[in-house]
């Protein structure tokens, strides 16, 4: 793996994923504007679709790799690359080196988007060495973590996300000992072990219930839909959020104190 | 063991709907899991991790001369007065522990838990032959009481709840009723007694095999390894021949840290180290003592790319960390060995054709390699098994099809843009209620997604990058 | 018989090393960090341990106590599972059972008390290391319901680890000598049935040590 190089000054381009392109755009929007918010350059290479995660986990890599090479196309250009996604980034950032490592023409290319690429919270705190946004929210609100798979065991995030909302103030973070259980979305999964996925939901709603959280915080959309649509479909009150929804909302709140860049 | 793993998908389905068996498993393994996080890490984290980083060394390190220890560990067990055999498959090691009972005239058994007997259904084999098999082990004799088959590595009887085991005692065994689960033990233990005092041979497995002293180890909490391995004449072990490690040093760790993941101990009750039949001056133990080199599909495995899969050493702490197999338990499994270690090694036994549902049996979350003592990744395993599976076409059409569809559509932003276009369409416009196709299990458990009206790159493109003055949604 | 080893050598072929860049560890962690222990801190962790493990232990102030203490755990019977007086670390045992009637014998289903003494303990686990050997009956530490381990205060040593390093000091010889060695940490135990612990399973269910000092 090529050495990561610090991302400071650098021209972020936006990974937006396919999930948040196509149902939760806002959520987007939210990460440019906390990117921006922060001096960062984003820019959006309009070539992109999927980075073919669905495809890879299937076990289809023939059509992972065919979607994988558009996505090596769509960021040639970039200096960094910057995902709202644990899963969608530890597809990049793991998967494509052994995806292209018999490719003599794309295995460098491969290599070197793997090292370039961030996911969002980590790229704030350990990518540009910022903890705090100085962000405020309108009302006091208490959040437990959800730490999704991909981001947990294979990214190493954990704390990053934490850090970021913690400062904010209204902010409380609580404890919650479910948090590095999988929800059961696992991709397509999710429909070809329906039934499991859905027991495995069923035992994350109960503790999410249990939580004492006004709301879950994730990293992914992907989990974030499965559970969302499993609450919603239970009627419960309890809602899973991006971490950037709430970070843009902290930070349109504190934009009177400035940003917190230099 | 029958195979039937294929079946994996409705008999996950019967797990899930068996309440009895949800409030039992995750109990189980919630249980085991919680302890072996203590005990792993009652030193500091990185002590913990670098003890797995150990023995995951010693492991690999045994696998690389694997056939060397083998020769070495036959050597030392037969100037030990062990005899040592070998059985190529199922049907030879079953005919040779045959061999050997006949030899010594055996109408009796007692046998401690083997997965590999399991493997290859020593017990039917010994019954047609009219020889009494009582296994001792207390939750594989309730399964054999059951008629059963275990449904976890370490705790056979996970899935069952304290009423279904109270009430299998009463009707088979004629235990008088008790709530009491001290008197249902020392039920368990007057029942089985005194077979154990007059059985002929006992049978057991292998934990591990020190090839430098031509040691067989074995584990145990009940005591029931001792007698077998010590009350019969005959004594004949069925040992996996990834199971043989070089050194006394190699044996400390992993005799250490296969507790430490399976149960949360820091030592078994009982630590075997077997060195061979009773010596001349000894009063007790057994006349004759017989090692069996089972190989049953394992070189096979070990040539192949997935040989990190023989470095496991049967703790279940994969099990016991995996959100799956809490919902499923083992039998949805379908084989010998359930959980995340079974979705690997079954495939590799038996054919990826017979289990061609379990390598998917995962989303995969990385639980199981993060508590795995040798730190096996499985997840990767599962990935390139499913690889495999499309390869040589044991994937449905409609995946195969879709798969297409979707490499085709992402292949350009028009046409996924279009799809998501539709996707709206068809939810808002058309309400439309479930996905197409092999996606419909979304709305069994799930609302359906709602997709935006502008997608991301429609919302870039319109306002030049800026985003600003864009409508929430 | 020898051409399915032949077949089992010949699949087993590869043409390469499986873990290339697997190696034996040049030093082996114990599995319980240690700390450079005295004796006395030695014997107390080790009766911690032993106690954690649900043993009973006994530290009588003499070796006379101490076999007034095994005669009481005795109790009424007449008669107990034991190995060779000479193999366990107590003066004047066999004249004291002798004057107490009780008999010895090696191995007996029906007998309530095992005696035995120990080759070491490890304090780290609470564990007992018993080799078989002449007049060192595994029956004595397996049968009854309630083993009496006695265990000499110079036989407490760390681990496991040290323990396996000594027996490679002299060859490792007298390692595979003995038929079978166990480690014995507290009475047998299942939580089969429904992960509720019990104690006393198969083996006994009861484990005392009585801690002496050296016989003299």
């Amino acid at each position: 793996m090529v050495k990561r190089e610090s991302p400071k000054g650098k021209r972020v381009s936006l990974f937006v994923t396919c999930m948040v392109d196509m149902l939760y755009p806002e959520t987007g929007m939210s990460v440019v504007e906390v990117l921006r918010y922060l001096g960062v350059e984003v820019d959006f290479p309009m070539g992109q679709t999927c980075c073919g995660q669905p495809a890879y986990n299937g076990g289809y890599r023939q059509e992972a790799r065919k979607m994988a090479e558009k996505f090596l196309r769509a960021f040639k250009d970039a200096e960094v690359i910057v995902t709202p996604s644990g899963s969608c980034g530890a597809m990049v950032r793991h998967e494509y080196p052994i995806l292209f490592e018999n490719d003599p023409k794309l295995r460098e290319e491969a290599e070197r988007q793997a090292s370039i690429t961030w996911e969002f919270t980590e790229f704030i705190v350990d990518g540009l060495g910022i903890n705090d946004l100085h962000g405020r929210l309108p009302h006091p609100q208490r959040y437990a973590f959800h730490d999704s798979c991909h981001g947990l065991r294979i990214m190493g995030l954990k704390q990053a996300g934490r850090t970021l909302v913690g400062n904010l103030e209204n902010a409380t973070i609580v404890p919650w000992d479910n948090s590095e259980t999988c929800c059961g979305f696992g991709g397509l999964f999710s429909v070809k072990m329906a039934d499991v996925s859905g027991a495995m939901l069923r035992n994350k709603m109960e503790h999410i219930e249990q939580s004492g959280a006004d709301a879950i915080l994730s990293g992914d959309v992907s989990c974030l839909t499965h559970m969302n649509g499993g609450l919603e479909k239970k009627g419960s009150t309890k809602r899973v959020m991006h971490i950037a929804d709430v970070l843009a909302e902290g930070i349109r709140q504190g934009k009177d104190n400035g940003s917190p860049v230099k | 063991m029958e195979v039937q793993s294929n079946n994996f998908i409705p008999a996950a389905r019967i797990a899930i709907h068996d309440a009895d068996l949800q409030t039992a498993v995750a109990m189980g393994t919630d249980s085991g899991f919680d302890k072996r996080q203590a005990v792993m890490f009652a030193d500091g984290k990185d002590h913990g991790e670098a003890i797995r980083r150990q023995a995951a060394a010693i492991k690999r390190n045994a696998l690389n001369s694997l056939p060397d220890l083998l020769e070495q560990a036959e050597a030392a067990m037969q100037e030990n007065g062990i005899e040592v055999l070998w059985a190529v498959d199922a049907a030879e090691a079953n005919r040779l522990v045959l061999e050997i009972a006949r030899q010594h005239n055996v109408r009796s058994v007692v046998k401690s838990k083997s997965m590999v007997t399991e493997e290859i259904g020593l017990n039917q084999t010994l019954e047609s032959d009219s020889i009494d098999v009582l296994e001792t082990d207390l939750g594989e004799f309730i399964v054999q009481l059951g008629e059963e088959t275990p449904s976890h590595i370490v705790i056979p009887i996970v899935h069952k709840t304290k009423e279904s085991i109270r009430q299998l005692l009463i009707e088979k065994a004629d235990m008088p009723p008790t709530d009491d689960t001290d008197e249902m033990a020392r039920f368990a233990r007057n029942y089985l007694r005194q077979r154990f005092l007059d059985a002929d041979m006992g049978i057991s497995g292998g934990n591990f095999v020190i090839a430098e002293t031509g040691s067989l180890c074995l584990v145990s909490n009940e005591g029931n390894i001792r007698l077998v391995t010590s009350q019969p004449k005959v004594h004949v072990a069925l040992v996996g021949i990834e199971k043989v490690i070089p050194t006394v040093e190699d044996y400390a760790t992993l005799t250490q840290v296969l507790p430490r993941s399976a149960t949360g101990q820091t030592m078994t009750v009982y630590t075997h180290m077997i060195n061979g039949p009773r010596r001349e001056d000894e009063a007790d133990g057994p006349e004759h003592v017989y090692v069996i080199f089972v190989d049953n599909g394992r070189s096979k495995i070990y040539t192949s790319d997935y040989c990190e899969a023989l470095a496991c050493i049967r703790c279940g702490a994969c099990l016991n960390g995996c959100p799956v197999y809490k919902v499923t338990g083992g039998h949805a499994y379908g084989w010998v060995y359930p959980g995340p270690i079974g979705a690997v090694l079954t495939p590799l036994f038996v054919g990826l054709e017979n289990a061609a549902p379990l390598p998917y049996a995962s989303s995969l979350c990385g639980m199981c390699k993060e508590v795995c003592p040798v730190i096996i990744d499985i997840p990767r395993m599962l990935l390139d098994l499913r690889y495999d599976l499309v390869r040589m076409g044991y994937t449905s059409l409609d995946w195969n099809l879709g798969m297409k569809a979707y490499a085709f559509g992402g292949a350009s932003p028009r046409l996924f843009s279009w799809a998501g276009k539709a996707a709206e369409l068809a939810t808002k416009g058309f309400k439309l209620n479930s996905l197409p196709g092999p996606l419909a299990g979304w709305t069994d458990y799930r609302r359906m997604p709602t997709f935006a009206a502008k997608s991301f790159h429609q919302l870039w493109n319109e306002t030049d990058g800026d985003l600003e003055d864009v409508d929430e949604q | 018989m020898s051409s399915s080893r032949e077949q089992i050598f010949q699949s087993l072929q590869r043409k390469d090393r499986p873990f290339p860049s697997a190696e034996a560890p040049s030093t082996y962690q114990h599995m319980v960090p240690l700390r450079d222990f005295s004796p006395e801190e030695l014997e107390a962790v080790f009766i911690e341990n032993a106690q954690n493990a649900a043993c009973i232990v006994h530290q009588p102030a003499s070796q006379e106590e101490a076999i007034n203490t095994l005669l009481e755990l005795v109790g009424e019977d007449k008669i107990i599972s034991s190995w060779e007086p000479g193999q366990i670390p107590l003066d004047g045992l066999e004249t004291a059972l002798e004057q107490a009637g009780i008999a010895r014998v090696g191995e007996d289903a029906m007998v309530q008390v095992g005696v035995t003494g120990v080759d070491a303990a490890l304090a780290a686990t609470g564990s007992l290391v018993l080799s078989s050997g002449n007049g060192r009956y595994r029956a004595a530490s397996l049968l009854p319901p309630v083993h009496v381990a006695v265990v000499s205060r110079s036989q407490i040593t760390e681990d496991l680890e040290p323990w396996l390093a000594k027996q490679r000091t002299s060859g490792l010889e007298a390692f595979r000598q003995a038929s079978n060695i166990v480690l014995i940490t507290g009475p047998s135990r299942t939580a089969d049935i429904a992960m509720q612990l019990v104690m006393g399973m198969h083996g006994p269910r009861e484990l005392h040590i009585i801690l002496v000092d050296d016989a003299v």
